[in-house]
């Protein structure tokens, strides 16, 4: 019997910045039901440029995990179907871009939703449930680390 | 016909038909606001340590829980009522409480700018009858105020502009992203990097005085003489350029100088944000960020973001908002430690870790009032679905009697 070495391997993590952005047809999803599956389908997604993936061996539908200093969440990566420069991916404004993102604001209180650092790198894990967001701030995967 | 809190353009022209006591079709509207106006799957129960209660108790035990804070924070506000809003105001001096908004992180630097005359601003109304040149900057309408353009900007006739967009207006955008609102400024989208609008607002001030930018300085040329050249010009400052640009807001101000026929609108998002924003301002001189004592002080601690992370609030009312969808996420440890009131039409995540939550009629729809529009124009709400639930602005009178 061999030895699957693969799964003990670790799956390379590259810097990425993101910045977030509205969709109508997740805010249509939130009004309805914010717990429901059609608004986790549309915010756990982070959206990147073809190059991006390329260089990073991601391919749409591969679930990711993005890990920073503030947090750490599973979701789905997709290839923008927009001409993109590369260098920066886009998830939508949600709980789990909100994750990401820093609470210092040097006093001032704004944090940066728009301008969040993290690495990201492939995983088997499922995407992170709000549940999870909500009632661990995201500690069962803040334990991978 | 009644009016949308969708978004803050407050669209006063949508017809609805009512099944049931629900809104079962509605018309005219936006896909954000045809699902605002339909209502939240789940609504909202009275309950007490997230077990069932009846609302007098819950009422009476958010007042006892309010009374007895040290430093209490009243924080929401922006899918309220103008009503609830002065209510909540009143119950912020009575308890001498911290009262904040969702503004803190969002528009509220542009919007005390503009209260306090430092933009040129106009009417809504004023940009659909006058306006020739129209700038998207870290905006996308499309998706956040999705009839801006239709109802307001670059399509409609007005009365100086009968060919509207064909041949009359002038849309650009510049935004990080190519969003489905730079999709439509076609040949004048101006992609810039993550936090880049500081140097491109340079560039343009720049190339507004006769210097050739050092970058793209075709397309900057072209910009500034496209701006120039406008006879009613409006700058449409999404949360984009806000974020961006927040450590220096003065920049903006500057350009503004630079541009006699143009004027600055801040994009609002929450139907009633500058509502609250304009009530503290007549009360105290301050948008948000305000603790009550003898006097109204004004300090960046007051920030809900601040007080969380600083652990200085032990109690926390909220409504008109949903604080744990948006908030850092490391913050929500020390939000679910403290007592937490939740009132609101609709279960939301703040309402799943809060000590006593009371459901709310949806504004609006279920109970009438007013709103300010994002230009400050107020906009009548009409209460058109029979119900049993109380309103937001009852709700506060409520806990306010049993002080």
């Amino acid at each position: 019997m061999g030895i699957d070495v693969g799964k003990f391997l670790k799956s390379p993590e590259f810097e990425i910045a993101i910045t977030t952005y509205r969709d109508i047809f997740q805010v249509e999803a939130l009004e309805y039901d914010r717990f429901g599956e059609e608004y986790r389908k549309l915010s756990a997604v982070i959206i990147m440029s073809r190059e991006d993936m390329k260089k990073m061996g991601i391919k749409t539908g591969d679930r990711v995990k993005l890990i920073n200093d503030h947090g750490s969440i599973v979701v789905e990566a997709r290839e923008s179907k927009r001409e993109e420069p590369g260098g920066i991916a886009f998830m939508v404004n949600s709980p789990w871009s909100s994750a990401l993102v820093s609470d210092d604001t040097g006093g001032k209180g704004i944090p940066e939703f728009k301008n969040i650092t993290a690495r990201i790198s492939l995983t088997k894990n499922d995407i992170s449930s709000l549940e999870n967001l909500i009632f661990n701030s995201g500690e069962v995967e803040k334990n991978e680390r | 016909m009644i009016t949308c809190t969708g978004c803050s353009l407050l669209c006063d022209d949508i017809d609805v038909v009512i099944e049931n006591h629900r809104i079962k079709e509605v018309r005219n509207a936006c896909r954000r606001g045809a699902a605002k106006l339909k209502g939240c799957r789940n609504r909202l129960r009275p309950s007490i340590d997230q077990t069932p209660a009846d609302i007098d108790t819950s009422i009476k035990r958010a007042a006892l829980i309010l009374k007895n804070a040290r430093s209490p924070m009243l924080y929401g506000w922006s899918n309220s009522t103008c009503e609830a809003q002065s209510n909540g105001i009143k119950l912020a001096k009575k308890l001498n409480a911290i009262i904040d908004d969702t503004s803190s992180f969002c528009q509220g630097l542009l919007i005390e700018k503009v209260l306090k005359k430092k933009f040129r601003a106009c009417s809504l109304d004023d940009v659909k009858n006058k306006a020739d040149v129209l700038v998207y900057w870290g905006s996308d309408a499309q998706d956040s105020q999705p009839r801006h353009l239709s109802r307001f900007s670059y399509f409609p006739r007005g009365e100086s502009r009968q060919r509207g967009y064909e041949e009359d207006r002038i849309a650009i955008a510049i935004d990080v992203r190519e969003s489905n609102t730079a999709k439509i400024c076609k040949g004048h989208f101006y992609r810039i990097p993550l936090k880049g609008d500081r140097e491109f607002i340079l560039s343009l001030t720049g190339a507004l005085s006769g210097k050739v930018p050092k970058h793209d300085a075709k397309r900057i040329l072209e910009l500034a003489d496209i701006m120039k050249k406008a006879e009613f010009g409006a700058i449409f400052v999404g949360i984009g350029l806000t974020y961006s640009i927040k450590d220096d807001v003065d920049i903006l101000v500057a350009l503004g100088d630079m541009l006699p026929n143009f004027h600055i609108l801040p994009m609002v998002g929450h139907y009633n944000m500058r509502g609250f924003n304009e009530a503290l301002f007549k009360e105290t001189g301050f948008v948000n960020r305000v603790r009550f004592d003898s006097t109204a002080v004004h300090e960046n601690k007051y920030a809900i973001v601040e007080a969380l992370k600083q652990k200085s609030i032990d109690a926390l009312l909220v409504t008109g908002s949903d604080p744990l969808s948006c908030l850092p996420g490391s913050m929500i440890s020390y939000l679910a430690s403290i007592p937490v009131i939740c009132i609101d039409p609709c279960v939301t995540l703040t309402s799943k870790i809060s000590k006593i939550t009371i459901p709310s009629a949806v504004s609006g729809i279920e109970s009438g009032g007013s709103a300010v529009r994002m230009d400050g124009k107020v906009i009548e709400l009409s209460g058109i679905v029979e119900n049993n639930y109380l309103a937001d602005t009852e709700i506060l009178s409520r806990i306010m009697e049993e002080l």
